[in-house]
């Protein structure tokens, strides 16, 4: 019975001198790239570089909500095929990536949230996107034991669901990815540092690594929260701010959160992981910084909002805390491009916290773009001149600051 | 609490029967006051405990023996360690899920069931699961389920149902009563009330400084508050109990027992929180502490031994054997077999001997190193013993009924009939605090175990978990951190001094580990002494790196990880599919992902890794995997503690609330939105339109900035020419941000020769003075910059009948010579209340708003409405405002704005002083380079066309929808199947008699009398269209007469 028969999911490879293509980044954009670069487009000559092991960043740190109810059209587009994604990538990897379609809620609690979501709402039904405005009794219905009395704070005033969104095994998506990649001819390092980038008459010619030099005729720069670090190594400066982005789970409990859902004003989300924990994410920390430091301040941060919006939440323990980097633009929209600068160079990053939903979907146009040097017509909006001439994308109605103002 | 204090039952120790056939006479270690009983039910049978039980021993003392079913396989589970280390005794205590029985106190009353169980945990109906072991390897989820496709969504919800343990009831209240939250300050912070920690404490408050003992046990003294061996002539449970009072004699001591440490944070935050005793004014408390240094003494706990069914009932611990027998009173077990790997497993085997429990044999896997002490007592109680063997197999089904040993050699099996297996492979340090001060750990290959390779300045480890077992070097070296401590307190409080002063000096140049030039030379002496003491007695003993017992085989049984079910095959399993690290290995098998975290699982499984990494030649080092706070699960209640929401009112709440004012939350303030049921405020808005009303605006911002250059960052920051500020004038001007975003909006009036007075929006009031410090912090400019929004309050009088109200409470002259539109005056109202009052226009009519002092807001509310009276004036909220503003075509920040716009966009390029680059305002480069920009995006005006509408479902009742319907709010303006722009605010007008609305939309489609298609489509088919004609966004008096009247 071949099930019983365990094999490694993806294959350990000599590390060449030279790749076609070198990507800098072994989470689920640098993989998906690489696993789209060799299935779609025949290019297998492709080397992930990781410098710790893969899926350690953002994609294995993310609270792993899928969902396309964004606030701009170039960004529902996206983010819709994406959802499309998690099916095609089970079947196509045959590896379960338990995408759970549970819906998401949004809650809002102020008048203009309530006009945000009608905007929401509307946008994403013109655009065919599955997307309805609920009154609180509807989003208690929802989720049991909201609380939707006058008791809170802020009380729940409208909910905006969007049934195509849920949760993926974030790991299973890592692994899944490296082991269709892997497939494919794709070569897996992990432990593999890159310290320098050397180009040559305006190409790039390869990376410098901590396992040594390799050359390669195209670079992809898929680094995640790390992304703007490894720029830096370019003598690139871009609209990039890390800051660190808290999750953390609740002991397992027996299904009874049959949904995302999500309160802006409250700066909490939180879904049941199929495993039966309330997983819950945070806002950010206002600093910009690289570390990956969980605080006490979100912990006490996130009970206090989970409790005020579920009390039955008091009878829970949380178990654990992690954090992780969120590479955020000022627009919170993501920046894609090609021969940036340097013939040869590719950069996908400033992803912030919507890395993990979209990361299938970059890779296969940024691996598209890597192999036929012509922008696909997804990603022209997510070019970084759009700063240059202060064309900020419309992600977020209000212009977000980083840590210092501006 | 006497029930604590050791000894308690000495009594019943003396020949007097035991209360229960399990209860053993333990004497004085016993925390259980037999004199007290206390009654319980478990699954509905009532039974006994006793004062100073735990919900777990006193289980464990009426005969139970299964706590649990496992997550996986539903395997029987009992008490298998006895402080929380695995989910094991997890269970349902009041109806609260997933409390941890081990450490929870037995109270009266207290009802307990099992978890992840159908029925008596005895006959648990999924317990047949364990016999498909084969069929789930490790990650098996991950390659089932998904082929076809369309059966996932059942295999997924098969999944959901046999996942998760305990069970939340969403519609129930949890955990009433107080939760209290403290924050303190300390110098030193002692993790771990031990031995160690309290001489740390002792010597640390001896030298003045204020230090707290955080202990997780409801007394202190570590493993030795229930050793009876000697030391020094002395049991060691005396020695600590003695140590014990003379720390809770020490003022500058703070003990905090019942105290677990959550985590130790960033600049020395440790949090923690107590679990309140009898006498305790909460249930709960939030500790947050934030100390100049911190002492880590958190001892040792059992590191499993990896066997076969190493997870039946009636397999456990030394720590946990030992510890039901001597601090509980509960015999563990009839006859026992002992596999450990340390010395106090050793002691632990002869101690149950002395207490009753026949122990058949005893192994280590130990080839050297043995107490000799503790092996002769052995040999005297004539129970055979062989070093190099270990237990491989627990017998039996639900329970234990014997046990197999095998040498590590490979002699064996030796089997025993028995009732309990007490094993471990040997001690791990409880490294937890130590990860998350960022110590850097190594693998020490003496005591194998984490030990800190490098520790921060501010941090000191003491006791055990250094490996240390004597108890003198774990007092002395408790002693010397607790100096050493001290030592980095004076020396960073000297440092502080001397910059206080002007002359810094570098700081500790003589390194952490020197007490350096401003310590006091007695301190320095001191801590040479301690250091010298401690070289001169033991140091720490050699362990072992053994983690499984010899002939387990596959190990398909042997439970690394008893929370989430991994065995040792599951960790093989992990490895053969690539997961080769144990981080990954970690992830890919879920071990040390359960309640019990890394605490159990995580040096085994390291230990497991590396092992397998020298079968093939990798690195074999064991690699810690990460540690994640909280280090004890804290419940929400307590960390979210009593209600912090944190509001602010208004002077006038309480008036309004006398006028029938519905409040909603904006920001931090609660604001009266509407005055009546009706959310059109129809009443609001004509009385305003046709009379007068009176809206309380407190909110807005209000600040004072004086000083030689407050022109200057004035002109910073504002967008305007603001020299043009002039007294007696409103200046109204607004603020971008770099990208030429409009971030505020309001007025600048010039008080005196380098004074302003100027408003703000009220979202902006409390980031006001940050911004402005920061644009001009390279500047070092001269002003002061002052908020007084609390200080005022706002009144708005508005309406063509404003005027004659006011008249009626001044005699000042407020006529429209004396008194312009945009003038600003101090006028003296009532008895002798000066106000300023600034005639502006906000709502489209003559108005005038009068900042009051907050104190007097009362007195001048009730002048107004007093002098209203006769004209019918009402009072009028939030909502009535925004319609009112809409109309007139006067914006709000973050309605009609948004990051895609800058200032030229909206219209208000007017505004903006181009000519001026001199005073770098903010935003103006942006400007400059974006206002001639084509295709961005534009604010515009329009008319809906009348009778143009269609709309099909209940669009009326959703939420935000317009009363008498048409498109609301947010509806989005389409054209050629794409999104190109939105609505902002769109109402329907009484005055003008038609819809309006502003949007923001591209500019292709913002020229005036261009056609505009309005779409909504809520969901669930409700769905309207309609066409609407850009105009002027001026709908209401387009000539500002009214406000000029």
């Amino acid at each position: 019975m071949s099930y019983l028969r365990l094999r490694r999911l993806w294959k350990p490879s000599p590390l060449k001198r030279r790749y076609e293509v070198v990507i800098i980044g072994g989470g689920i954009h640098g993989l998906a790239t690489a696993y789209y670069l060799a299935r779609h487009h025949g290019i297998r000559d492709v080397a992930v570089l990781e410098s710790q092991y893969i899926g350690f960043g953002g994609s294995g740190r993310n609270t792993a909500i899928v969902r396309a109810n964004q606030r701009t059209v170039e960004n529902v587009r996206l983010y819709e095929e994406g959802l499309k994604l998690w099916r095609v990538l089970t079947d196509e990897l045959d590896y379960n990536l338990m995408f759970f379609n549970c819906g998401v809620l949004g809650l809002g609690h102020s008048e203009a949230s309530v006009s945000a979501f009608r905007m929401l709402c509307n946008t994403h039904n013109f655009l065919g996107v599955k997307s309805e405005l609920l009154d609180p009794q509807q989003c208690a219905e929802m989720i049991p034991g909201l609380d939707i009395s006058d008791r809170l704070a802020f009380p729940v005033q409208a909910g905006l669901y969007h049934p195509p969104g849920g949760v993926v095994r974030h790991d299973a998506v890592v692994w899944g990815l490296a082991k269709g990649a892997s497939a494919h001819g794709v070569h897996i390092h992990q432990g593999c540092e890159v310290q320098g980038i050397d180009t040559e008459g305006g190409r790039v010619t390869g990376v410098r690594t901590t396992l040594g030099p390799i050359g390669c005729k195209r670079l992809g720069i898929m680094a995640g929260g790390y992304g703007g670090a490894v720029a830096a190594m370019l003598g690139m400066e871009l609209p990039i701010h890390p800051l660190t982005i808290q999750a953390m789970v609740t002991h397992p409990l027996k299904p009874f959160l049959h949904h995302v859902f999500s309160s802006g004003a409250y700066h909490v989300y939180a879904n049941q992981t199929l495993k039966g924990e309330i997983a819950t994410g945070a806002h950010m920390d206002p600093q910009v910084n690289y570390t990956n430091d969980a605080t006490a301040y979100y912990l006490k941060h996130q009970a206090e909002a989970l409790t005020e919006l579920i009390p039955a939440l008091r009878g829970v323990r949380f178990m654990r805390i992690w954090a992780g980097l969120a590479d955020m633009t000022p627009d919170m929209a993501p920046i894609m491009e090609g021969n940036l600068g340097y013939d040869g160079l590719f950069l996908d990053a400033g992803w912030g916290y919507f890395g993990f939903k979209s990361g299938p979907v970059a890779g296969k146009y940024m691996a598209e773009y890597m192999a036929t040097d012509e922008r696909p017509a997804m990603l022209r909006a997510f070019q970084l001149k759009r700063f240059l001439e202060n064309r900020y994308s419309g992600e977020t109605a209000a212009a977000m600051k980083y840590g210092h103002w501006d | 609490m006497t029930a604590h204090r050791p000894g308690a039952v000495a009594a019943a120790a003396d020949g007097s029967r035991p209360a229960s056939p399990h209860r053993l006479p333990c004497g004085s270690t016993c925390r259980v006051d037999l004199s007290r009983p206390l009654s319980f039910d478990f699954l509905g049978r009532p039974m006994t405990g006793f004062a100073g039980d735990t919900v777990a021993s006193a289980l464990y003392a009426n005969g139970v023996r299964i706590f649990s079913r496992s997550l996986k396989y539903h395997r029987p589970r009992g008490l298998y360690s006895i402080e929380g280390e695995s989910a094991t005794t997890y269970m349902a205590i009041d109806g609260v899920p997933n409390e941890c029985a081990e450490t929870t106190e037995l109270r009266a009353g207290m009802s307990v069931r099992a978890q992840n169980v159908r029925g008596d945990p005895k006959t648990d109906r999924f317990g047949f699961i364990g016999a498909f072991e084969r069929l789930m390897p490790a990650g098996f989820y991950y390659r089932l389920g998904h082929r076809p496709y369309s059966l996932w969504p059942l295999f997924q919800n098969g999944l959901r149902r046999m996942a998760g343990t305990g069970v939340l009831d969403p519609r129930r209240e949890y955990r009433p009563g107080v939760r209290a939250e403290r924050y303190l300050n300390v110098d030193v912070a002692v993790v771990g009330g031990g031995t160690a920690g309290m001489e740390a404490a002792l010597a640390a408050a001896e030298r003045g400084l204020r230090v707290c003992v955080f202990e997780r046990r409801p007394w202190m003294g570590g493993h030795h508050a229930w050793r009876v061996r000697e030391f020094e002539g002395k049991p060691l449970w005396q020695r600590a109990s003695e140590l014990e009072a003379r720390v809770r004699a020490t003022e500058n001591v703070r003990v905090l027992t019942r105290s677990p440490v959550t985590g130790v944070w960033g600049e020395n935050l440790v949090t923690g929180f107590t679990v309140g005793g009898d006498d305790d004014p909460f249930r709960e408390c939030h500790w947050e502490c934030r100390a100049r240094t911190v002492v880590v003494a958190a001892g040792c706990m059992d590191r499993p031994l990896v066997f076969n069914h190493n997870d039946r009932p009636g397999v456990m611990q030394p720590g946990a054997a030992w510890r039901l027998a001597r601090t509980y009173g509960v015999s563990p077990g009839k006859v026992a077999v002992v596999s450990v790997g340390d010395d106090l497993g050793l002691e632990a085997a002869v101690d149950l001997t002395r207490l009753g429990v026949e122990v058949r044999a005893v192994v280590d896997s130990r080839r050297r190193g043995h107490d000799p002490a503790l092996l002769e007592e052995l040999y005297d109680l004539r129970i055979p013993f062989r070093s190099r063997w270990s237990a491989s197999r627990a017998k039996g089904g639900k329970h234990v009924t014997g046990c197999d040993v095998w040498g590590m050699s490979g002699i064996g099996p030796n089997s025993y009939t028995c009732d309990l297996v007490v094993a471990n492979a040997g001690a791990q340090p409880r490294i937890g605090v130590l990860a998350t001060v960022k110590a850097k750990l190594g693998y020490c290959r003496h005591t194998h175990s984490y030990q800190p390779v490098e520790l921060p300045d501010d941090v000191f480890v003491a006791g055990s978990m250094t490996g240390l077992r004597d108890p003198g070097s774990i007092t002395e070296s408790g002693r010397l951190a607790g100096l050493r401590a001290a030592a980095f307190c004076r020396r960073q409080g000297t440092a502080l001094d001397a910059r206080r002063i002007g002359r810094a000096e570098p700081a500790g140049e003589a390194g952490p580990s020197s007490p350096g030039d401003n310590c006091p030379p007695a301190l320095s002496a001191a801590i040479e002494k301690a250091t010298s003491t401690l070289a001169s007695r033991p140091g720490p003993v050699a362990g072992t790196g053994i983690f499984r017992g010899q002939g387990i085989g596959r190990g398909a049984k042997a439970f690394v990880d008893l929370d989430e079910d991994g065995t040792y095959k599951n960790v093989v399993e992990s490895a053969a599919q690539g997961f080769d690290a144990p981080e990954l290995a970690k992830r890919f098998g879920g071990f040390g992902l359960g309640p019990g975290q890394y605490r159990v699982t995580g040096q085994n499984l390291a230990m497991i890794m590396a092992a397998m990494g020298l079968d093939s030649g990798k690195a074999t080092v064991p690699a810690p995997t990460t540690v994640r706070p909280p280090l004890v699960p804290p419940s929400l209640a307590t960390l979210a503690g009593p209600p912090h929401d944190v509001h602010k009112r208004t002077p006038l709440h309480d008036e309004q609330t006398a006028r029938g004012a519905i409040f909603r939350r904006m920001g931090p303030w609660e604001r009266a939105r509407y005055f009546s049921e009706d959310p059109s405020c129809r009443d609001e808005i004509l009385g305003v339109r046709r009379n007068v009303g009176l809206l309380d605006s407190s909110p807005l911002g209000k600040f004072r900035i004086f000083g030689p250059d407050a022109l200057n960052a004035l002109q910073r920051v504002y967008i305007s020419d603001m020299r043009k500020a002039r007294p007696g004038r409103c200046m109204y001007s607004a603020m971008c941000n770099d990208m030429g975003q409009l971030m505020d909006d309001g007025v600048v009036v010039k008080e005196s020769e380098n004074g302003y007075y100027f408003t703000t929006s009220s979202a902006r009031a409390g980031t006001t003075v940050e911004w402005f410090r920061y644009h001009t912090r390279y500047d070092g400019w001269d002003y002061h910059l002052v908020n007084i929004t609390d200080v005022l309050g706002s009144l708005n009088l508005a309406g063509p009948n404003a005027r004659r109200v006011l008249e009626r409470v001044t005699r000042d002259d407020v006529s429209n010579d004396a008194f312009p539109y945009m003038g600003v005056r101090r006028i003296t109202v009532g008895d002798g209340v000066e106000v300023r009052c600034l005639r502006l226009g906000f709502v489209g009519e003559l108005s005038f708003e009068l900042h009051v002092p907050s104190s007097y807001c009362q007195y001048v509310w009730g002048l107004l409405v007093d002098a209203g009276a006769d004209f019918g004036m009402q009072p009028i909220g939030l909502e009535a405002q925004n319609c009112l503003r809409a109309e007139k075509g006067h914006i709000i920040i973050g309605a009609e704005s948004e990051q895609r716009v800058i200032l030229t966009d909206i219209g208000m390029g007017w505004m903006w002083d181009r000519r001026d680059t001199a005073s770098k305002k903010v935003g103006a480069p942006a400007l400059r380079a974006c206002a001639e920009q084509p295709g961005r995006m534009k604010l515009v005006g329009f008319r809906v066309d009348e009778g143009s509408g269609s709309h099909r479902g209940d669009l009326e009742a959703a939420p935000g929808a317009q009363p008498g319907g048409g498109p609301g709010d947010g509806a989005v303006i389409v054209a050629d199947g794409e999104v190109v722009g939105y609505v902002c605010t769109t109402r329907r007008s009484e005055t003008l008699g038609w819809r309006y609305g502003m949007a923001l939309v591209r500019e292709e489609h913002a020229a005036r009398g261009a056609g505009l298609n309005i779409y909504e489509n809520l969901g669930s088919g409700r769905k309207s269209t309609c066409s609407a004609t850009v105009v002027a966004p001026h709908f209401y008096d387009p000539r500002g007469e009214r406000l000029r009247a």
